[in-house]
């Protein structure tokens, strides 16, 4: 590459991950902030006050149990599904292994919103048809919810057995055979064990699978809830930094997983290229005994509990008075301006009230911005921190936020 | 049939005949049971009148097209310009997305495939995989906050003076469209980087060394070896946008709808499944009918899909 | 002694319209090297899959110490396979991949490692059990397979080009060292290779096969000084082919109408020649010498270019389109190097030569 390919390359490079990253960051960066609604600026207090109020939150926890439960019901059947799927595969002349995967995986295309409402539809008439206990079990949100998400989910673990068995050497399987194993026993002895690490992907790519979905899910949960639908319909009507809070920790506990694997990943590495013994960092005992992937681990979660536990030592309702105090008589102030402008006005000759000005005129940071089924949060009339006079103007919705003439 | 038999026996012979039964068992319910009836019984389910529970299966629970005419017609006979309208900006959004992703996507993968090395390709790969670790919703959410009103970009906005009252991206459809095109950068990523890492960087190398300039490089030599690999990120992005929920949902401006919503709309708000059924038939027979067309004109089939 | 013989009763093996192996009918012997060589795709790996039971024969029969294999899967046979690239299993230690057969047929761990240590010792590789696969050199891994192979005590030892893959070196020193265990463990061995120096120095007995049809079977000096086929003589060894009609036969002698003049041979295995019938030459380039005088089985031809060898110098000439090579041994004395382009005169004797019918020969 020349020079200036790398410099585009590295530029590249750099703002795309800023767009991958930056949502995120100002994500995290707003679960620390008091303001009710999640924003950066203006910033407020540093708080870590929404993490309880997640933790509180009945909806999202119940949830998380049924998420639960409903994953590792998929992994049960997904999993054992996906590896059946690519088996099969692999013994198939080739015309019909293209047709079988083209079946296979559908699944992974279909909207789910589709897979969602044929689980329902399919499974109410087989409940109906055969009526009694059945119609109950069959109409049930856990089972459909497995059902649903097993069509596509089994083609993500499929996927994964593919990848694996490509690198499988079938004279193994046939040396087994040969050295008087049974096919039952080649298949024990010598290709589950060398699955064995694609299983446990295949296992974690299903729950997460399941854990993330919200397409399918949402039908076919009917009137219950998983994480994920709580979290959605919490989104869609009306946030807070709560959220946000969340995402810290699904970030935190990524990074760390995240970590731990790369040191598992480069001590197995190092372990294989035989260099062990000569690296510096393996012939030292201390670093050898800090680089383990579990001292890795024992130390990020060290890291992570010592940070929850300054948090929850964290008290920022001083500040938070403060703030709301502040607000107050920036209120009042208002209040008092307003009242004699409109004595003023009254004065004059009793004109029709003007719309707001922008400036200090608008009491509301929010602007009409959530409008269409999303609640403003402006139930309390919310005026804006004063390092930020705010300047968002009536005009998306001048009626509902000017205060009403007399 | 006889394919089967022949393909099962051979796999009892190596596998054993435990084996062979558990997954030709496993397969068959996945694809009848999973798959294909359900599939059909939504078509069927289409097909049929919205009644109470008790006249189901009784003299009134006949055929009808009603729900496809009322798709095209409404309730009066004029054109249904509504619902047909939100189909149609459904799958134009879905391929601006699309495009999107391949234009935001491609020059990634190329550097990820090419020039980035060791340590810093790694590190690139953990980073592309990060974010996808968090949960959808909560990508949306990201969105939300960062287009909001009172989001950063309208506060760096307005403070350098750039504009002087917050623009609605969520309304001007902005943040919709940044948050579906960052919801499947990975499908979209990792299907081209697979393709182009194939190709032999002596390639490149002797076409620059013949005086082709880098865009011919890329024209003539690696979009036609990254081609599958662009088809099947684009069909896969394309399906999930088109059939995305949450993105819509929570990004969506209030007067545009995503057919999804729609429905959704039938289904939960109207209680009415036989026309959402109907509706969802209509969303996957226009998005494979226009993927499968798109296919036939980039010459790529489905096998390619999930390499 | 247990019947350790092989038994090949008119087999073919066909995958749709293409036939892999024509007909082969073949007895190996208890105890016998075997090998089975010929050129990649002359259907020698499918008749041993064949006879280890991965595939049945379309037609025919085998046979394994009297009994007939027909139906019997790999895992019931009285044979053992060394696959080309061994399949020792990764991800069990030494000991466990050489104890697998007992572990299957359902030994106690403590008798497993037993015969682990034994087979070890066999293959004087004491005190590895413990190590990974991955860690052996390619020389002791050739040598767990084959212990691993021996576990089960078969009756036949089928090898499938297991030394394909090793160096020079240690392929000459594994071909003594497989030698010597089949001589200690008196199974029989049938090989399998495209190399002919691993099938003449190890084997008792080979078969040459091409495209399916085994062309000629013998012991290995045999194979090559009395050639019974074109493919055959063509193959084994390096030979200067010389076409040409048959001009008339004396006895045991031909002699054949060539480009290149008339030329005499043996007449192989006594065979009746009719006069005009296209035939082929075979001498070898050590049976060709270079002589002052025309005569008899002399070929006038023109020097291309010559080679320095050490032991051997070897010369490449033509001869009315016809190319034939030389191997001189080199006698000590510094003889002046001949210029490309001079000309030489060939001799050599007819009981040297050897006449066969015209029929495909091996490419180069």
């Amino acid at each position: 590459m020349n020079p200036r390919g790398s410099v585009f390359s590295a530029a590249y490079a750099l703002a795309f991950f800023t767009f991958l990253f930056g949502p995120l960051i100002i994500m995290v960066i707003t679960a620390f902030n008091s303001s009710r609604f999640p924003r950066v600026t203006p910033w407020e207090c540093f708080t870590t006050g929404w993490f309880n109020v997640l933790i509180t939150n009945d909806r999202l926890m119940s949830g998380l149990l049924s998420s639960l439960f409903i994953g590792i019901g998929v992994i049960v059947v997904a999993v054992p599904v996906g590896l059946a799927g690519a088996l099969a595969l692999s013994e198939l002349s080739a015309r019909l292994r293209a047709t079988l995967y083209t079946v296979l995986i559908v699944p992974i295309l279909i909207p789910g919103v589709v897979l969602g409402i044929s689980t329902i539809v399919f499974w109410g008439q087989i409940g109906r048809t055969l009526g009694g206990p059945a119609q109950a079990f069959f109409y049930n949100g856990y089972f459909l919810t497995i059902a649903g998400q097993v069509t596509f989910i089994s083609a993500y673990a499929m996927l994964v057995f593919i990848a694996r068995l490509q690198r499988f050497d079938a004279t193994q399987t046939e040396a087994a055979l040969d050295l008087g194993a049974s096919p039952g026993q080649a298949f024990r002895k010598i290709l589950l064990p060398f699955l064995a690490p694609a299983i446990g992907s295949a296992a974690f790519i299903t729950l997460l699978a399941s854990f993330e979905n919200y397409n399918t899910t949402v039908f076919t949960i009917l009137s219950g809830n998983t994480f994920t639908t709580a979290l959605a319909s919490k989104v869609r009507h009306g946030t807070d930094p709560s959220l946000s809070a969340l995402a810290v920790i699904i970030i935190s506990i990524t990074l760390i997983g995240a970590l731990t694997h790369e040191a598992y990943i480069r001590r197995k590495t190092l372990l294989d290229s035989g260099k062990a013994e000569q690296s510096a960092i393996f012939g030292n005992p201390v670093l050898r005994l800090l680089t383990h992937p579990g001292a890795v681990l024992a130390l990020l979660l060290c890291i992570a509990g010592g940070l929850v536990w300054l948090g929850s030592k964290h008290d920022s309702s001083v500040c938070e008075a403060g703030i709301l105090e502040e607000k107050r008589a920036i209120q009042r102030q208002l209040q008092e301006e307003q009242r004699s402008r409109i004595d003023a006005q009254k004065k004059a000759g009793g004109q029709t009230q003007t719309p707001a000005e922008g400036g200090a005129g608008n009491p509301s940071p929010f602007g009409g911005a959530f409008t269409g089924g999303l609640a403003p949060e402006s139930a309390a009339p919310e005026p804006a921190a004063p390092s930020n006079p705010s300047p968002f103007g009536g005009a998306f919705n001048p009626g509902t936020l000017a205060p009403a003439p007399e | 049939m006889g394919n089967f038999r022949t393909a099962f026996n051979s796999f009892a012979g190596r596998h054993g005949m435990g084996v062979a039964l558990f997954v030709a068992i496993a397969v068959a319910a996945w694809v009848i049971l999973l798959i294909v009836l359900p599939q059909l019984s939504m078509l069927d389910y289409s097909f049929r009148h919205n009644l109470p529970a008790s006249q189901i299966g009784g003299p009134d629970d006949t055929y009808t097209l009603e729900n496809y005419r009322y798709f095209m017609f409404g309730n009066d006979d004029g054109l249904n310009t509504l619902d047909i309208g939100i189909l149609l900006r459904t799958l134009i959004a879905a391929v601006f997305v699309t495009i999107l992703d391949v234009m935001i996507c491609y020059p990634i993968a190329f550097i990820l495939a090419h020039s980035a090395s060791g340590v810093s390709a790694r590190l690139m790969v953990i980073g592309l995989i990060i974010p996808f670790w968090v949960n959808e919703i909560l990508r949306a959410f990201a969105f939300r906050v960062l287009f909001g009103a009172t989001g950063l970009i309208n506060s760096v906005g307005l403070g350098m003076g750039l504009w002087d009252a917050p623009v609605d991206f969520i309304r001007a459809d902005v943040a919709l469209y940044s948050g579906l095109a960052y919801a499947y950068i990975l499908l979209m990523i990792f299907p081209i980087y697979n393709a182009v890492e194939a190709l032999d960087r002596a390639q490149i190398e002797a076409a620059r060394d013949m005086g082709a300039p880098w865009w011919r490089v890329h024209w003539r030599i690696v979009l036609p070896i990254a081609k599958p690999g662009i088809a099947s990120g684009a069909t896969m992005v394309f399906m999930l946008t088109s059939g995305a929920l949450a993105a819509p949902q929570i990004l969506g401006g209030p007067s545009s709808l995503w057919f999804t919503q729609v429905i959704y709309q039938w289904f939960n708000q109207s209680s009415n499944w036989q026309r959402g059924s109907a509706y969802a038939v209509i969303l996957l027979l226009v998005c494979i009918a226009f993927v499968t067309l798109m296919m036939r004109v980039f010459k790529v089939s489905v096998g390619e899909i999930g390499k | 002694m247990r019947n350790r013989t092989v038994l090949l009763d008119h087999v073919s093996i066909r995958f749709g319209d293409f036939t892999a192996v024509d007909n082969a009918n073949l007895k190996i012997d208890s105890g016998e090297f075997f090998s089975f060589l010929g050129p990649s795709g002359c259907g020698k790996t499918t008749l041993l899959r064949c006879i280890s039971g991965f595939s049945d024969p379309t037609e025919g029969k085998v046979l394994i110490g009297g009994k007939d294999m027909k139906g019997v899967g790999p895992n019931k046979r009285p044979t053992a396979l060394i696959f080309q690239h061994l399949a020792l299993f990764p991800l069990m230690s030494v000991a466990e991949n050489i104890a697998f057969p007992l572990e299957v047929r359902g030994a106690s761990k403590k008798d497993r490692r037993k015969r682990a240590d034994e087979l070890l010792d066999m293959i004087a590789l004491p005190g590895i059990g413990d190590k990974k696969v991955s860690e052996l050199s390619g020389g002791q891994k050739q040598r767990v397979a084959i212990a691993r192979a021996l576990a089960v005590e078969p009756d036949i030892l089928l090898l499938d080009e297991p030394l394909s893959a090793l160096d020079l070196k240690l392929r000459q020193h594994m071909r003594a060292e497989l030698r010597a265990i089949q001589q200690r463990v008196g199974v029989t061995f049938i090989y399998i290779t495209h190399d002919q120096g691993e099938a003449l120095t190890m084997s008792d007995r080979v078969a040459v096969m091409n495209s399916g049809v085994i062309e000629q079977v013998g012991a290995p000096n045999v194979i090559y000084n009395a050639p019974r086929t074109a493919f055959v003589a063509s193959f084994v060894g390096e030979n200067n082919a010389i076409s040409g009609k048959v001009a008339g036969q004396t006895e045991g002698m031909v002699t054949l109408n060539t480009p290149v003049g008339p030329v005499s041979g043996r007449a192989a295995g006594g065979r009746k020649y009719k006069p005009g019938e296209q035939c082929s030459l075979f001498i070898r380039p050590e049976q060709l010498t270079l002589t002052g005088e025309a005569g008899p089985n002399t070929i006038s031809a023109t020097l291309r270019s010559q080679a320095f060898e050490g032991a051997s110098t070897h010369l490449l000439a033509d001869c009315a389109g016809t190319r034939l090579r030389l191997s001189q041994i080199n006698t000590g004395a510094a003889a002046a190097p001949l210029a490309p382009g001079a000309a030489l005169t060939l001799a050599f004797a007819p009981e040297h030569a050897t006449v066969l019918p015209a029929g495909p020969m091996a490419s180069e």
